[in-house]
């Protein structure tokens, strides 16, 4: 008779999470003076952090939200406006910037969620294109439509680096956290909760779950990592327009777009769809952009339906059903 | 000197564009409960389906109907059966799916066109004409009463034809319409097709007003989203009304504060509805749940 098997705790997942972090690392070192090879790892380890925290809402919580674009754009902003008109480092700004973008989710929550399926992703659909008209409008605080920039000024307080393996390293710690608090949150009582919630919504409030705190609480979190990120974002580019930040193509589908590729609902599957998604489209970008505009989002709207139709459980699936079958052998 | 009637006027008119758009989304919205995105889309693909007539064929934009209604609805009816079909019981899958379709669109139209804009001038294009102090497009009226028509339409054949008894009868209870013998697959493909037709139908309808780019589906997506809800999911006249009432109050908010604001606009109206009256203005209690109901 088998023992039964207990329910896995944060501990478990930190073996996990210390190899895949050493390969991460060994990457980097290994491309070590390439800068371009650099880039594309802090651009998929950026890329990986906001995936898996729109994960935390969009796969664990299953709501899908449109609007994480916004909490994207509010790291930035504020990070960049705390450098240029405050002097503060942005290291410092890095917690404010958390804690903005997690006021914000609470502040659309109580609405939103009220909100059934479909009708979620609309409003936030529609909250981020309100936002993006609101950005360039705002031009006193976002610089407009000409968008902000942060001069060059090396140095650590300044988080500004000549040398792209800083930032690699920056992203890549930046990665580490979310995919920690993912994690965490996903073996915690709060992250039962919300996948209780996801699974079925009606079970789950008679059992006696607060289900519009888990909701917020779980989007706040989701929100404020968004919201380093594009702190983060914001000191490795430094510069930003409204487009950039906040075009749903770009920005808040994007995230969707790896997690789904990835493997919406995993701990490591946005991580995964990051590594695939990040470099392919880099490459699609240089390879086709120029012959035809637009066509490496067409090339991404085709994934999108391709992926929905024939890949829903993603590469994290694929993965573990690879791993399910051989180790299913009878005892 | 723009006056209160005025605004008034171009709010009704420019209502009368947003209820032609909302009316295909609420008709899928309604009966097969999924939020196509793309809908936006349809409607530009039917507007440079009719430049295409225009300027290939020579047609005039509201001939051009006849061919681009039917294109479109085959194009819908290729959609769901293909796409949504596959994904019926899978709301976030459905999202990916027609938010893909969006991408897809509006970046292949983008690829054969090269971003450049187009506007065709029709002998309706400029044309005004006079209503008491005020002057009135009459491109804007033609797509005003072509509204009208179309939702007095739907509604009898809703209520009086045997594919519209269907539709209602899947709407209500998707179960119970399948043991009665309605094929429900076919009733979704029918209602999607003709869901993306009337877009088309907009779409002509709409291109001697405005010049168009690829993206221009955007302009009309979330406008029409909030016009579904104010109306009230799945109810024709819902999506009626209420995109006279968005019109009209984007045109005041969009004179008295700053035209610049009407997403703030849509979104406040959508939030709101939502958080007041969530089955909106004509829908009945649950209507989001539970799909079209026709007016009885």
């Amino acid at each position: 008779m088998k023992a039964a098997t207990r329910v896995r705790r944060f501990s478990d997942e930190l073996p996990l999470l210390g190899a895949v972090l050493a390969a991460l690392a060994a990457a980097v070192l290994l491309e070590a003076g390439n800068n371009f090879a650099l880039n594309i790892l802090a651009t998929t380890f950026l890329m990986a952090g906001l995936a898996t925290a729109w994960n935390v809402i969009g796969g664990f919580g299953g709501q899908f939200s449109l609007c994480h674009g916004v909490f994207f754009a509010e790291g930035a902003y504020l990070t960049a406006n705390l450098v240029l008109h405050w002097g503060i480092s942005p290291w410092l700004s890095l917690l404010p910037a958390a804690l903005l973008g997690a006021a914000t989710a609470f502040a659309i929550s109580w609405p939103a969620f009220r909100l059934r399926g479909p009708f979620f992703a609309i409003a936030t659909m529609t909250f981020s294109e309100v936002v993006y008209v609101l950005a360039n409008y705002f031009d006193g605080v976002t610089g407009g439509s000409q968008g902000i920039r942060v001069p060059f000024r090396a140095g650590w307080i300044n988080m500004i680096f000549p040398s792209r393996i800083a930032y690699a390293w920056i992203m890549l710690g930046f990665l580490l956290f979310c995919l920690a608090a993912s994690l965490y949150l996903l073996r915690s009582r709060l992250g039962y909760y919300l996948q209780a919630v996801r699974d079925n919504e009606a079970a789950a409030q008679a059992a006696g779950i607060d289900v519009l705190r888990t909701k917020l609480w779980c989007f706040g979190i989701s929100a404020g990592m968004t919201a380093i990120g594009g702190s983060l974002f914001m000191m490795y580019v430094r510069v930003v327009d409204p487009p950039t930040l906040l075009t749903l193509a770009d920005v808040g589908v994007r995230f969707a777009l790896i997690a789904l590729i990835g493997g919406v609902g995993t701990g490591y599957g946005p991580l995964l769809g990051a590594l695939l998604v990040v470099p392919l489209e880099a490459w699609l970008r240089a390879a086709l952009s120029a012959s035809l505009p637009g066509s490496n989002l067409v090339i991404l709207g085709a994934v999108l339906i391709l992926a929905a139709l024939f890949f829903r459980q993603g590469l994290a699936g694929a993965l573990t059903g690879l791993f399910a079958r051989r180790r299913a052998a009878p005892a | 000197m723009v006056s209160f009637a005025g605004v008034l006027l171009a709010g009704l008119l420019l209502g009368g564009i947003y209820s032609l758009v909302a009316i295909g989304l609420n008709l899928i919205f309604g009966v097969i409960r999924v939020v196509n995105f793309a809908q936006g889309e349809f409607v530009m693909l039917g507007m440079y389906a009719t430049v295409v007539a225009y300027t290939v064929l020579h047609t005039d934009p509201y001939l051009a109907l006849v061919v681009v209604f039917p294109l479109l609805f085959v194009f819908g009816m290729a959609v769901q059966r293909f796409i949504l079909q596959p994904l019926q019981n899978e709301p976030m899958m459905q999202i990916f799916a027609t938010f893909g379709l969006l991408l897809l669109l509006q970046n292949v139209v983008l690829a054969i066109t090269g971003g450049t804009s187009v506007s065709i001038q029709t002998p309706v294009s400029g044309l005004t004409v006079a209503a008491g102090p005020l002057q009135v497009s009459v491109a804007r009226v033609v797509a005003l009463v072509a509204v009208s028509v179309v939702a007095v339409g739907l509604q009898w054949g809703l209520r009086h034809t045997m594919a519209g008894k269907a539709v209602r009868a899947v709407a209500q209870d998707r179960r119970a319409a399948r043991l009665m013998g309605i094929d429900v697959e076919r009733t979704y493909m029918l209602t999607f097709g003709f869901g993306a037709g009337l877009a088309g139908v907009a779409g002509a309808l709409l291109t001697p007003i405005f010049t168009l780019t690829p993206q221009i589906g955007g302009n009309f997506i979330l406008a029409a989203f909030a016009v579904v809800v104010l109306g009230g999911l799945g109810s024709v006249w819902g999506a009626y009304i209420g995109g006279f009432l968005i019109g009209i109050t984007e045109a005041f908010a969009g004179f008295y504060l700053d035209p610049a604001l009407k997403q703030a606009i849509w979104f406040a109206i959508f939030i709101l509805v939502l958080v007041v009256r969530p089955t909106g203005l004509f829908g009945l209690a649950g209507a989001e749940e539970m799909g079209l109901r026709v007016q009885e």
